[in-house]
């Protein structure tokens, strides 16, 4: 981790002689904060809705005893079940969708091939499939394959999204990575995958990380799908919390707690890997 | 497999760091000196590999859909007789009173305004925060996933939220704001600020995604163009125009590319917020067609507007991708 | 057994296109009011009278009869057979969160719409409360003002269904409604669902309200409500024509491609059976269906607050239901489409976009245009 911070270097250094007053050391800090506080606001907001009691959830004042029944609540309604699936869905849609498409990126970089810029653009069209029209047909053929209600259905049918997202974003950083690098690897009797393996992707982790975090997140929010194609086995997250919007009232409290919830998992994950999301080790680039 | 022996000392940095060549159209692969004619089509095969697999997954996923939704969309089936509307005597009638309908005319505006204003929004915010957040640090570090989280929490849940923060009688903004003395009225319920309120919500909650790629652009630049160009003197903003920009553009188009498909399938804030109104001033294509679909059950219709909807899509993306294309450095 | 229970608006989308594709993965559904003349007479549902005939599978005591026939009555199919025993019946009413506000003022609890209209001017801006709200589905909160204008959303549902929605009664119903809404409503009130409408009464930010009882009868509830001893609860208030109180009926039924029906029905002749319903009202339901079960005495004794007996006010409005037939309109098969034209409509109207007769006209020839579409002649 020390190795990485001295080899980075950030963009715009103020390297003078004398060293600079504290807010202009930690201007950027100190603006980074105030505008995460100003921005977050909202979903701060939230966060004390959860620890609110139920009847005093939208109370003007800004005091009040902190419970975690909101949470309490969300256990007993086996809300850590649709947690789970989520969790499930998601982490393997990721890996598929990465599985399946970051080799089909660096092919579609790489290989000159005629119909090239179509195919491209065919693979971004997948994405504009609309949840609306899509989910008859989507519903019709899983049930017909058994697969209604269950995590491997759904992560079948996320990968629509996912896919289309790991190519294209993929590709945008395949394309900044030299092909002398390979080229270099080629000569000296390296295949084109282990070259792929062994030269380019270390060199696109950020991207890697960062589409991986993406796919993530896709998979985690989608809420029509799982409407549509989920009952009681498979439901997610996201259309567990709409059941708090029950028809003689919207349990406020129990939204607000599942959201916190909802949002950790994630946080937690992009903390995690945020050293990943940091420039690898070829600082320095490449020789010609 | 090992790495080759001639390979390993070039990629740690040091003197061999000062030698770097931009990638730019000069970078196109050209054959090893020793390579065969069956280096190329082994070459091919591999590239092959990796592709068809993706490719083949897509088809069956979208392919089968879309055949579909062309299928239904030249009836008009209607969920209430399934049996009797799913007939083809008059295949382009739902297509004949699209152009009827007023008020899918109306939302095709309402689309446009939303998709251009929105997107223009979240990439010039995402921008800019990523920007700021470029920096080495450990606040700076953790400050960047949490800058994540309205883009990771479900979209449902922000709807709501937003949703009470746009009512006045409830929401903190709304009571801070009247306790500065600047009272503001209702924002979704007026037919003049609904749809920018809406705008407003979607920005807050899809800024990350631009962030975040930026974010990733940016740490990959290599130094030595900037510290080159610094040597030389340039302020900060020629450095970000000659240097980082093009960097970062294609992951920009991207970005944008990819916000601008999200924004024609818009659809929780709009159903918490405004459910379409007040009026029909919210109503984007989508959700026009998500009322015919499923309030009125009427499918034929609903998927001949996504159809509709899929042919603008797609040509606003192949105009968006030609312009990026066209517009300069393209490292593809 | 598995009982699942989604979100409204959620479980009528998941059913909807369950039974369209007369799917088998529920056995036991709830029949939706809105919906249920579409998935009655569209054939998705099974017929009960040979399971209620069949003394292996239902008790004498069952009494079907026992069920009000107001309430029996959206179940039955066109073909005169019953497709679902109903196990709530809910009505509009009327509330004043702050009632002392008004007897301070010298008034009752208004009876006819001058008299409501009086009582949301007096009451505005009174203790920092708005004067009316009322929930922004309009397809079903309006329609008693309408009524009681005397106009009607169909000539003469369920035979006559030329739509009257420009009649010029309709137009000052509307004009009426979107008045109190603009004027003496919360800031935003357009926006606001039935949630937020009772949060805005059962805070005290708003005075009077027109809302199910379902939600009115919360208002009750110390536990959660502030103006929990200063309600007063009423009818809907009286026009030119008469009162016409919304009344909504859910019942259980069995979809025709359930593969347990004999199952499905025994957990349906429990659910409903006369044990059971006597315990929810013991434990305070306030929308039962059976007749025995609206007039016992606990029922009457749970639901009496402050001197107001709601379920008075509840199987009153029931009966005036029955009676008037006046929500015929509402179970008729294309009226999803008009409720969508009568929400926009007054929509259009509060927020200022069109007046009353511009917005009601267009509904008027928007629901011609949803008729024709759907095949209806008219």
């Amino acid at each position: 981790m020390h190795a990485e911070a001295a080899l980075y270097e950030p963009p715009f250094p103020s390297d003078k002689p004398r060293r600079p007053g504290w807010l202009r050391r930690h201007g950027r800090e100190t603006a980074a904060l105030a505008l995460l506080a100003l921005l977050l606001f909202p979903f701060l907001w939230m966060v004390q809705l959860a620890l609110r009691p139920a009847q005093d959830a939208f109370e003007p004042g800004l005091l009040f005893v902190p419970t975690l029944d909101a949470f309490h609540a969300l256990w007993q309604d086996q809300f850590a079940r649709s947690f789970g699936n989520s969790l499930l869905t998601s982490t393997l849609s990721t890996a598929l969708a990465l599985l399946i498409g970051v080799p089909a990126a660096y092919a579609l970089t790489r290989w000159r091939f005629r119909a090239r810029r179509h195919v491209a653009l065919w693979i971004l069209c997948t994405r504009m499939a609309p949840p609306i029209a899509f989910t008859i047909p989507f519903f019709l053929a899983l049930r017909w394959a058994g697969l209604l209600d269950t995590v491997w259905g759904l992560t079948l049918i996320y990968l629509t999204f996912n896919l289309a997202i790991v190519i294209w974003l993929m590709q945008s950083f395949f394309a900044a990575i030299p092909a002398a690098l390979e080229e270099a690897a080629w000569i000296d009797g390296c295949g084109v995958w282990s070259a792929f393996w062994h030269v380019t992707l270390p060199l696109t982790r950020p991207g890697l990380v960062s589409t991986a975090v993406l796919c993530f997140i896709f998979s985690w929010s989608d809420f029509f799908f799982a409407l549509i194609l989920t009952r009681t086995q498979a439901v997610t997250a996201p259309v567990a919390i709409v059941n708090f919007l029950q028809y003689d009232g919207w349990e406020w409290t129990k939204i607000a707690a599942a959201g916190t919830l909802v949002m950790l998992p994630v946080v937690a994950f992009t903390l995690l890997v945020r050293k990943y999301l940091v420039r690898g080790l070829t600082a320095g680039g490449v020789k010609d | 497999m090992q790495m080759p022996p001639a390979l390993a000392p070039a990629l740690p940095a040091g003197e061999a760091g000062r030698h770097f060549s931009l990638p730019s159209r000069a970078a196109t692969p050209a054959p090893a000196p020793a390579a065969q004619p069956s280096w190329q089509r082994q070459q091919r095969r591999s590239y092959g590999w990796g592709l068809y697999p993706a490719l083949i997954v897509l088809a069956l996923i979208t392919l089968a859909p879309l055949l579909t939704l062309v299928v239904v969309s030249l009836t008009p089936l209607s969920l209430t007789d399934p049996a009797g509307t799913f007939h083809f005597r008059d295949p382009l009638g739902n297509y004949r009173q699209l152009l009827n309908d007023p008020r899918f005319v109306h939302s095709l505006w309402v689309q446009f305004q939303l998709s251009s204003v929105g997107v223009t929004l979240q990439l010039l915010s995402g921008l800019g925060i990523a920007l700021l957040l470029h920096g080495r640090s450990p606040v700076l570090g953790a400050v960047r996933s949490l800058f994540l989280i309205p883009m990771v929490l479900p979209p449902i849940v922000v709807a709501l939220i937003w949703k009470i923060l746009y009512t006045p009688d409830i929401s903190p903004l709304h009571q801070a704001l009247e306790a500065l003395g600047w009272p503001l009225r209702s924002l979704i319920a007026h037919p003049d600020t609904a749809l920018w309120a809406v705008v407003a919500a979607d920005t807050w909650q899809w800024f990350p995604f631009t962030m975040l790629m930026v974010l990733a652009a940016l740490q990959m630049i290599p130094d030595d163009p900037l510290e080159a160009a610094r040597m030389d003197g340039a302020n900060r903003w020629q450095l970000f125009r000659f240097i980082v920009f093009p960097h970062i553009r294609a992951v920009l188009l991207v970005c944008a590319l990819f916000r601008l498909i999200d924004s024609f399938k818009a659809f929780p804030l709009l159903y918490v917020l405004t459910n379409g109104g007040p009026g029909t001033v919210t109503e984007v294509t989508n959700f026009y067609g998500f009322i015919q679909a499923f309030n009125f059950s009427f499918w034929g219709y609903g998927s001949a507007i996504a159809l509709v909807m899929l042919a603008g899509v797609f040509a606003l993306s192949a105009l968006v991708s030609r312009l990026g294309r066209d517009g300069g450095d393209d490292a593809r | 057994m598995n009982f699942d229970t989604p979100g409204f608006p959620v479980y009528n989308q998941r059913t909807d296109l369950e039974l369209s594709t007369k799917g088998s993965a529920y056995d036991v559904v709830n029949v939706t009011f809105i919906y249920s003349s579409r998935w009655i007479n569209s054939g998705w549902l099974t017929p009960l009278d040979d399971f209620i005939a069949n003394r292996n599978l239902t008790p004498a005591e069952f009494d079907i009869n026992d069920f009000l026939a107001g309430a029996r009555a959206p179940e039955t199919g066109a073909d005169g057979k019953l497709y679902g025993v109903p196990w709530t019946a809910e009505v509009t009413l009327a509330a004043a969160s702050r009632f002392d506000v008004l007897k301070s003022a010298g008034l009752a609890f208004p009876d006819t719409l001058d008299d409501f209209s009086r009582a949301v001017q007096t009451a505005h801006r009174k203790e920092r409360a708005a004067g009316f709200v009322t929930d922004n589905h309009y397809g079903w909160t309006f329609p008693p003002f309408l009524q009681a204008f005397g106009g009607d959303v169909f000539r003469k549902a369920p035979h006559d269904l030329y739509p009257t929605l420009d009649t010029p009664e309709a137009i000052a119903a509307a004009d009426y409604f979107a008045r109190l809404l603009r004027d003496f409503g919360p800031d935003g009130a357009v926006s606001y669902t039935a949630d937020q409408s009772l949060q805005s009464l059962k805070s005290g930010r708003s005075n009077l309200g027109i809302q199910g009882q379902i939600y009115l009868s919360q208002l009750a509830d110390k536990a959660s409500s502030k103006v929990a001893a200063t309600t007063a609860w009423g009818a809907v208030p009286r026009g030119p024509a008469g009162r016409f109180p919304g009344s909504a009926v859910h019942g259980l039924g069995i979809p025709v491609g359930s593969k347990n029906a004999p199952a499905a029905w025994q957990f349906i002749a429990w659910a409903t059976s006369k044990q059971i319903t006597q315990r929810a009202v013991a434990a305070g339901y306030g929308s039962p269906t059976r007749r025995s079960d609206m007039q016992s005495q606990v029922f009457a004794e749970r639901q009496r607050v402050n001197g107001y007996d709601i379920a008075r006010l509840s199987s009153d409005a029931i009966d005036l239901a029955a009676k008037q037939g006046h929500m015929k309109y509402r179970t008729v098969a294309v009226y999803p489409q008009i409720d969508q034209q009568i929400n926009k409509a007054i929509e259009l109207i509060v927020s200022g976009q069109k007046s009353a007769a511009a917005a009601m006209q267009q509904a008027q020839a928007g629901a011609l245009a949803e008729l024709k579409r759907s095949g209806i002649a008219v």
